[in-house]
């Protein structure tokens, strides 16, 4: 049976915060990140979203006479989409809108794996599918000759305007659409914010309530985890995914040497790196293959296999960087990308704080590099991360080298499709010490 | 030792890879060898595209020597599991006792020149600081017998395990030699490991039977050997490829 998991990024809390052009919804956003001094927090402009315009309405718009204030500039459509993976915890593209040519950029910025999310822009509390998906929503409710000032200095300063089309504009569009169909969205939010930034109480009430609602997603997100993998019958066997290493005289030497704590720290690098070149060489005969027939210089024909598809790996900070010596004396050309979770010390909880990995991963067959599966928790992030990049289950390969019973039976029940190689299983947990050994720090 | 010409003989063809996939390529497997000193390493997808890696002609020298030098890992890593440990209980940095083993007994690794030399590598990824002897025989002109030129060997190469290196072993002329020189310098028999990359049947067949006690580590038997004693379908001269071409 497989079990689900989900990622603490699942679920994203999502803030909107709408108000006039000038209201200080940006500034108050960027506030509400600081205050809250997370790395997973993210501020979404809806300017990102504006519908590409076409020849006409170009030149109307370099007339000043497009009108970008009424709701109908905003493609909703893409808007709603984006917000529902990041909402399931998926990776989302976000267009890049260019002002200049009033087009979209051919390139796009990823959002991945926040935990909270702000939309900010004049028609976040619009669309009623955006509001079904907004965990808060705030009005921004600035004095409309603030709004004004405000509007006309940045036109000015900073876009480059005259005050003649900045004033034409305000008048126009500005100020009909917000009677319109900005000061009606009032209605749909849960705060009103009045004076923006300089309201320090409702900043205060926001942040903490964001808090909570972020302690208490990791206090489930914990609980769930400890729930995944437990229940089962303890003489209940590995899964066929799993695969052990032959428990051969010479592993168990080497099992020894990296066991013992009076072992150099020289040896222990030393006896490391050949377990690990052996972990990846078990581990490669688990990818793709194919038939190949060659030749030799005598002319005579053999008909061997090569590998289907290029191989990258994955390795998992920090502790990963010790199966990376290993992995270089079997594929020293593996395109390599890096994924660093950490455990919150205080809530136990595994966070991703960075990722980069090749963009050819999809194509790939991929080896995931961690030394150590002591609660499994790590493990089953680093793969919802690259399952959500597009990787197929069955194409990754988990390499580790000491693991526990559980961390195994939640990893091999959430991705059944997932083969790992392991040098050694546990019964009981195991801290990790690998990478403190192997890095002497 | 057969040295008679031999009609090659059908390939052996197998699916290849882990139980669980259900479409597995096919590829020629090594010949089956019944002689229960001769110890093939498993055919797996990964050893086997490692071969067709080093058989092919195409193939650039310094891939050749990687590629090699991964299966000589795997043989050496094969080998040394032959070797005794005995039990060693130590306690791990989280304070636990762990009830271990340590390797027991000294080594030496004994290499035919020049083939063999390339395998020393392989050899010392594995055992860092192994002592390394060396033994040149080469074929004499006149008889067409191998001879030997020159040999240098630890001197206490009797008290220790053998691991004979060369990667071809066609007839096995040099091979037969170099473990008669190791016999003679007081090595027993059953303490010599002679790894191989690629063998012929038939010469592998005639070692194992000529020597009982002694282990053959070998990565692939061939289908058998050409006119002129090469194997086939072989890799070409190892040595050329591996410091030459």
């Amino acid at each position: 049976m497989v079990v689900h998991y989900s990622p603490p990024w699942a679920n994203t809390h999502i803030i909107g915060i709408a108000g006039s052009s000038g209201s200080g919804k940006t500034s108050l956003a960027v506030k509400i990140v600081s205050a809250l001094n997370l790395p997973w927090v993210v501020i979404l402009s809806m300017d990102s979203f504006y519908k590409p315009l076409d020849p006409e309405q170009s030149a109307q718009a370099f007339r000043n006479e497009y009108d970008f204030d009424s709701p109908n500039s905003i493609d909703f459509d893409i808007l709603v989409e984006r917000l529902r993976d990041l909402k399931q915890g998926r990776k989302a593209e976000i267009p890049v809108y260019s002002f200049e040519k009033h087009q979209r950029e051919p390139k796009t910025t990823t959002i991945y794996s926040c935990h909270v999310l702000i939309l900010e822009g004049i028609f976040a509390l619009y669309d009623p599918r955006v509001l079904e998906l907004l965990d808060m929503k705030i009005f921004v409710d600035t004095d409309a000759d603030v709004c004004l000032a405000r509007r006309l200095a940045r036109d000015v300063k900073y876009r480059g305007r005259d005050i003649h089309g900045a004033i034409k504009q305000w008048t126009t569009w500005v100020k009909p659409n917000f009677e319109l169909f900005v000061e009606p969205q009032k209605k749909n939010a849960d705060i009103m914010v009045p004076r923006g930034i300089e309201n320090t109480i409702a900043m205060q009430m926001i942040v903490k309530h964001i808090q909570r609602a972020l302690l208490n997603k990791s206090k489930e997100h914990v609980k769930a985890l400890r729930a995944l993998g437990q229940g089962h019958d303890a003489d209940e066997p590995l899964p066929p995914s799993v695969k052990v290493l032959p428990n051969s005289p010479q592993l168990q030497g080497m099992h020894t040497i990296i066991h013992d704590t009076d072992t150099s720290r020289e040896d222990f690098i030393f006896y490391f790196d050949r377990v690990a070149a052996l972990l990846v060489e078990k581990g490669m005969d688990h990818l793709a293959f194919k038939q190949k027939e060659v030749k030799t210089p005598q002319g005579n024909k053999y008909s061997g296999l090569e590998l289907s598809r290029d191989v990258s790996a994955v390795v998992i900070l920090r502790s990963g960087g010790a199966l990376e010596v290993g992995l270089t004396r079997v594929v020293p050309d593996a395109r390599i990308g890096r994924l660093l979770i950490q455990s919150n010390v205080r809530t136990g909880e595994p966070e991703l704080h960075y990722q980069k990995l090749p963009s050819t991963l999809i194509h790939d067959s991929v080896l995931v590099l961690d030394p150590q599966i002591t609660t499994g928790a790590g493990a089953l992030m680093a793969v919802t991360v690259l399952k959500d990049y597009g990787v197929e289950e069955d194409r990754i390969v988990f390499v580790t080298y000491l693991a526990s019973m559980v961390g195994l039976r939640r990893l091999t029940k959430v991705f059944p499709g997932v083969k790992v190689i392991v040098g050694k299983v546990e019964d009981g947990f195991e801290r990790r010490f690998i990478d403190e050994r192997y890095f002497g720090s | 030792m057969s040295q008679q010409l031999q009609p090659e003989e059908p390939a052996v063809a197998a699916p290849i890879g882990p139980q669980y996939k259900e479409e597995k390529p096919e590829a020629t497997v090594s010949t089956p060898i019944k002689h229960s000193n001769v110890h093939i390493l498993p055919q797996t997808p990964q050893l086997i595209a490692l071969l067709t890696m080093i058989r092919d002609k195409t193939t650039v020298r310094g891939d050749f020597i990687f590629y090699s030098n991964r299966i000589i890992r795997l043989l050496v890593e094969e080998g040394l599991n032959h070797l005794p440990v005995i039990s060693h209980p130590v306690t791990t940095p989280t304070g636990r006792s762990y009830q271990g083993v340590k390797f027991e007994g000294k080594i030496c690794g004994v290499s035919i020149m020049r083939a063999g030399e390339a395998m020393e590598q392989g050899l010392r990824d594995c055992c860092r600081s192994v002592r390394i002897g060396k033994i040149l025989i080469q074929r004499d002109e006149e008889t067409c017998m191998p001879r030997l030129f020159y040999d240098k060997l630890p001197e206490d190469i009797s008290s220790r395990y053998c691991l004979l290196l060369d990667p071809m072993f066609a007839t096995g002329g040099s091979a037969t030699m170099a473990v008669e020189v190791l016999i003679s310098r007081g090595v027993p028999e059953e303490r010599i490991l002679f790894l191989n990359l690629i063998a012929s049947p038939q010469g592998i067949q005639g070692f194992a039977e000529r020597f009982p006690k002694l282990r053959i580590i070998t990565a692939f038997v061939d289908q058998g050997l050409d006119g002129k004693n090469y194997i086939v379908p072989g890799l070409g001269d190892f040595g050329d490829r591996f410091y030459c071409i």
